[in-house]
């Protein structure tokens, strides 16, 4: 009689942390549920405006004679704002909505002052907004990265600090004493980011370094927009989500510090290798060349610790949305980083520097690897924002297929063509007009790859915007919505509404 | 040199003292605050009694059955 009764006690002791420690996460996703969606809806909005501006320059590349009578819609200005819509747009306000969410989550803190970073994303979505029209309209410079007219930046800047202010803040204030991998990846990439968007502003526009300083400066910049600013965020998700959803902790932690320090000492040295073979010193290429390399470390340090971790899991891909686009991401983040590697080669350079073949390479890094893991995070944490499931699991397959395949059938293409093309540019015997009509039919493949892509970013918007409006069942039955909360052990009844649970 | 050089050389010296800097001080707060000492329990701590190791937290919406 006594043992049943102390089991009783236990099981009701068990079942009360596990109410409470939902309430807690739940409290923690409410607080902060604004301003996240908030830079989700309008990273989504920019990813739609990318996806038309890419197809846009790519069928321009295949068929010259389309849409040329505006000097707006001509291919330089489009792809310029393709590259501001989805660096700026989508791939930055992903990354902020992931790093805010995260960050609260992993601090077991609330958001506080939430408005704040309302305002920040308003103050960033106008700036894209001046950008992208401004670059359309002709005002774009020509330093690649960083096209926005000079109007834009101060939008940015005043933003970008808003965001990493707040996201100190929310550490500041944290209860968990463990500084989680994915943690270290966040307060990396928002203490690295404003410093290179500000330096680069500085060197490049403000007070003008001279001479081949300018595009070391840009390439500098250019590297590492991508190096420390979406790949900390989008490999920190990984480390969060992969481990979360299959509820096993990751395979080594040791290895996962090892290979944000790592990332941390090596990434910044990468940029010189977009120079290679340009006007600058030897020994800065050269040195390049050694960071990329170096760069295996952190990359086979990652590319381990999330097989090892998913190994025995793997047939939850078939179950998990969340988790398919995630592993997706991750194996394409160690193809594209080994690739790139070997590509800072200067004998490999010699062949594919210029050419789609450096394209393909980009689009697997920003698409294949950061976009997908953004994906991936989406479909984890709209519901738990929203307390809403996704309406539709059809609209869900169709999104992933049609992104994988489509940037498949992109890299595949453009990897191909374009080193038959480089193989071909370094031969003095070929016409140059052959090679360019030797590379129509991998361009037109870059087409239908797009299309691909860009009919699954529809059917996301299509989920997002059902999820967001309520539309599709209240999220239950799941293991983070488990328990319906005492309301006794809420930290403020207040925060909470039914919705959350 | 003139005052825009002395500007640049004071940005690219500036940043590299004081990003290496922030790096060192960041790795020696983390080995002083004990962030180091103990992997195991840092691979856990994403994990709570309503989310514990060994349950999974996500599957397609019409497939209830996979979140257990």
């Amino acid at each position: 009689m006594a043992t049943t009764a102390a089991m009783t006690t236990t099981v009701d002791d068990s079942a009360r942390d596990r109410a409470q420690a939902a309430a807690e996460r739940a409290a923690i996703d409410a607080s902060c549920r604004g301003p996240v969606l908030f830079f989700a809806a309008s990273a989504i909005v920019w990813l739609l405006v990318g996806s038309l501006l890419a197809l846009l320059a790519s069928v321009k590349l295949h068929t010259p004679y389309l849409l040329t009578a505006s000097p707006e819609l001509t291919f330089g200005r489009v792809r310029m704002a393709h590259l501001q819509a989805m660096g700026y747009g989508w791939l930055s306000l992903a990354t902020v909505a992931a790093l805010l969410w995260q960050m609260c989550r992993l601090s077991r803190a609330e958001l506080v002052y939430p408005k704040l970073l309302i305002l920040a994303g308003v103050l960033w979505n106008i700036g894209q907004f001046l950008a992208v029209v401004g670059i359309i309209l002709g005002d774009a410079t020509s330093v690649e990265w960083l096209e926005a007219p000079a109007y834009a930046p101060p939008f940015f800047i005043a933003a970008v600090g808003i965001i990493s202010a707040w996201t100190v803040a929310v550490f500041r204030r944290r209860r968990e004493p463990h500084v989680y991998v994915t943690q270290w990846y966040i307060l990396g990439a928002i203490f690295w980011f404003p410093w290179l968007y500000l330096v680069a502003q500085f060197m490049i526009f403000w007070s003008t370094a001279v001479g081949v300083v300018q595009p070391i400066v840009n390439w500098w910049f250019g590297h590492n927009v991508i190096g420390l600013w979406f790949t900390p965020v989008a490999v920190g998700t990984a480390y969060y989500l992969i481990p979360k959803i299959i509820g096993r902790p990751i395979h080594s932690y040791y290895l996962s510090i090892i290979g944000f320090w790592s990332l941390a000492l090596f990434y910044s040295w990468a940029g010189m290798h977009h120079l290679i073979g340009g006007p600058i010193p030897g020994w800065l290429s050269s040195a390049s060349t050694v960071g990329s390399m170096m760069m295996l470390i952190p990359v086979l340090a990652v590319a381990i610790n999330h097989h090892m971790t998913m190994r025995g899991h793997f047939h939850r891909l078939r179950y998990s949305p969340a988790l398919r686009f995630t592993v997706f991401g991750a194996i394409a983040y160690t193809l594209v980083s080994v690739q790139g590697s070997f590509e800072a080669l200067k004998d490999f350079s010699e062949v594919t520097h210029f050419t789609h073949y450096t394209v393909a390479h980009a689009h697997l890094g920003v698409y294949g690897f950061v976009t997908m893991i953004m994906f991936g995070l989406f479909y984890y944490m709209v519901p738990r924002l929203t307390g809403r499931e996704w309406a539709s699991s059809t609209l869900i397959r169709v999104h992933f297929w049609c992104a994988a395949v489509g940037i498949a059938i992109y890299f595949a293409g453009l990897s191909i063509g374009g080193w038959w093309q480089g193989r071909m540019l370094n031969n003095p015997n070929v016409p140059f007009a052959h090679i360019v009509n030797y590379t129509l039919p991998y361009l037109f493949s870059r087409s239908i790859a797009g299309t691909l892509m860009t009919a699954g970013h529809l059917a996301f918007t299509v989920l997002f915007v059902m999820n967001v409006a309520g539309w599709g069942q209240q999220r239950a039955g799941g293991p983070t919505f488990f328990v319906e909360p005492p309301s006794a052990s809420l930290s403020g009844p207040q925060r909470i509404g039914p919705r959350d649970l | 040199m003139t005052a825009v050089e002395i500007a640049l050389f004071a940005t690219v010296i500036g940043s590299m003292v004081l990003f290496g800097g922030a790096a060192v001080l960041a790795l020696g707060w983390a080995f002083r605050s004990g962030q180091f000492d103990n992997f195991d329990r840092g691979a856990k701590s994403i994990f709570g009694p309503d989310e514990p190791i060994g349950e999974a937290t996500d599957g397609f919406p019409d497939m209830n059955h996979e979140r257990k």
